[in-house]
């Protein structure tokens, strides 16, 4: 098939304003903000000088910013497996044909109607100390109340579940889309074999499922290192910077204390962290030659 | 299937749908009550926890006559559809000319797309909040809404749809004489619909949803959208419970429609947005 090859500047006149908008407005920002983590901010409004590599050295020795390396690290290690697992666990369970099938798929796509920020506020009431819903009930089934975002011990874990709550039906889309794809003869043929159930699913559903599984990894680590708006809504970074992950520290800098130059400096640190792991899952996840 | 396997299948689904409806149940439950009344049933737990006994609206009519709530979902509105029209118009146009045409610098352009939509907004919210400073877009529609229209995933999923028409349709209206603006207009955006609900669809509630971007991007209250009110709302009105659980209510229904109204098509974008690594 031959592709259109008359007048020349045609197909640039179709992709100018998309292409436009996408170098100005999302590749030209990295760019900028690899050189706006070059300068600091002066006691001038408006001005700042440049300081080459000091906002990262400045960095590397600030105990806040390794707090925040630590518990995004900590937050990432728990809650990528978590909602991978669960998601995988859900598509699994949604992809085993039963009467009414179709509602229960439906249901698990409520959650991603619930945008982060509205999953946060809506079980900041329910997990309140004093006034909250799931203290009544944990009181009523004989259990001590709980401080819940309170805490310095369990905010994370805290919004660690919410997140899980909103994003596992979202996930398991991509998943189920994937077993759906897997032909049913493969799976005959691995009975013939006598294969048992986990068999089949380590030599049939596993290596079929890769590519939409090393997509949501990948996506789902990404995101999870970026977090944000938990942390703003719910803690800010609180109780005792327990919940101050990378995301909240730089947007702290940019916009708290007018530091655009160590804000961006974070930034493109959290960035090199996420390419040495997704270069990592990808090493781990591929399929071996 | 023995039967009891499958009566455990049904109690594990009956268990996830009470995980997954309980905080949107007890929000509409509640959001239909007086302020008081959330306060004083939540503890013990009895029947009255769960069931209004006073039925109200007064949290809904509170939100839009007190709380500005009408310019607010206006607002969200507003700047959803816009972003979604130009959006089909524009990434739409993109993919017709990377799936049909061979010019040079095709593949690198196309790298680019890929790219651009590996890259989260986050990384570069910040310098992009420069760059809006720099234009004096901050505090502006432009500002919310400009930056969101060109979107690499959007220009996947047309691309993907218009590889599978033929060239044939497109040769014998180029013999007819028909121009190249003609074509896309007449005769292959009729055909792409359903990619056009996906896109459109994946692009309002990504718009619906955001919340770093006008957080940062707007100050004034003209500008307000539904997420960033809400987030709000806890601090400046923090007992107003019932606005507080109405108000979260106004703010997915919108979704939960779209999505169960096009399920399919969504299942389908979301899919095939997945499909793009390999």
């Amino acid at each position: 098939m031959q592709a259109m090859r008359e007048k020349t500047y045609v197909p640039y006149l179709f992709l100018f304003p998309a292409l436009f908008g996408i170098i100005v407005f999302k590749l030209l920002p990295i760019f900028q903000g690899l050189n706006e983590s070059l300068y600091s901010p002066t006691f001038l409004q408006g001005e700042k000088i440049f300081v080459a590599l000091d906002n990262y050295v400045t960095l590397l020795k600030d105990p806040v910013f390794w707090n925040s390396v630590k518990v995004t690290l900590l937050m990432n290690v728990v809650i990528n497996p978590l909602q991978i697992g669960l998601a995988l666990l859900l598509a699994l369970l949604l992809n085993i044909q039963l009467k009414g099938i179709g509602f229960f798929r439906s249901i698990h796509f409520i959650p991603i109607a619930v945008s982060q920020p509205i999953a946060c506020v809506l079980w900041a009431l329910l997990l309140n100390q004093e006034q909250g819903i799931v203290n009544s009930i944990l009181v009523a089934l004989g259990l001590p109340a709980q401080p819940f975002l309170g805490s310095s011990e369990q905010a994370l874990w805290v919004i660690i579940a919410i997140s899980t709550w909103r994003g596992v039906g979202y996930w398991s889309v991509f998943l189920l889309a994937g077993l759906q794809e897997i032909p049913g003869s493969l799976y005959e043929a691995a009975a013939i074999d006598g294969a048992g159930r986990w068999e089949r699913f380590k030599n049939v559903t596993f290596p079929m499922l890769k590519r939409p599984l090393i997509f949501v990894t990948v996506t789902d680590t990404v995101i999870n290192f970026l977090m944000f708006s938990p942390m703003y809504i719910l803690t800010k970074g609180g109780p005792e910077n327990s919940t101050n992950v990378l995301m909240n520290e730089s947007f702290n800098s940019a916009f708290q204390y007018s530091d655009l130059g160590r804000a961006s400096a974070i930034v493109m640190m959290l960035l090199v962290l996420i390419l040495i792991i997704i270069a990592a899952q990808f090493k781990l996840l591929k399929p071996k030659h | 299937m023995k039967s009891t396997s499958k009566w455990l299948l049904y109690t594990i689904h009956l268990v996830l749908l009470v995980i997954v409806f309980f905080p949107l149940i007890f929000a509409l439950v509640s959001s239909f009550r007086p302020v008081d009344d959330i306060f004083r049933y939540v503890s013990p737990i009895s029947w009255r926890t769960f069931i209004p006994t006073d039925f109200t609206w007064e949290a809904y009519t509170n939100l839009f006559a007190l709380r500005g709530y009408g310019p607010i979902v206006v607002n969200t509105f507003f700047i959803a559809l816009t972003t979604v029209l130009f959006s089909v118009i524009f990434n739409s146009m993109a993919a017709f000319a990377f799936a049909k045409f061979t010019f040079k610098g095709s593949e690198i352009l196309f790298g680019l797309v890929i790219f651009s939509f590996m890259i989260p907004f986050e990384v570069i919210s910040i310098p992009l909040y420069s760059l809006m400073n720099g234009i004096g877009w901050i505090d502006s529609y432009y500002g919310l809404i400009i930056p969101g229209i060109a979107n690499g995933l959007v220009i996947f999923l047309y691309r993907q749809f218009f590889m599978d028409l033929p060239m044939s349709l497109i040769e014998a209206a180029r013999l007819e004489g028909a121009s190249w603006w003609k074509i896309y207009l007449g005769i292959i955006m009729p055909l792409c619909k359903p990619v056009t609900i996906s896109a459109a669809l994946l692009t309002f509630i990504f718009q619906w949803e955001s919340f770093m971007w006008p957080l940062i991007v707007t100050r004034s209250e003209k500008y307000r959208v539904i997420q960033v009110a809400i987030s709000m709302f806890t601090t400046e009105h923090a007992t107003a419970w019932n606005e507080m659980f109405a108000a979260t209510i106004i703010a997915v229904i919108v979704p939960v429609i779209l999505i169960l109204l096009f399920q399919r098509y969504f299942v389908q974008g979301v899919a095939n947005s997945g499909s793009k690594e390999g």
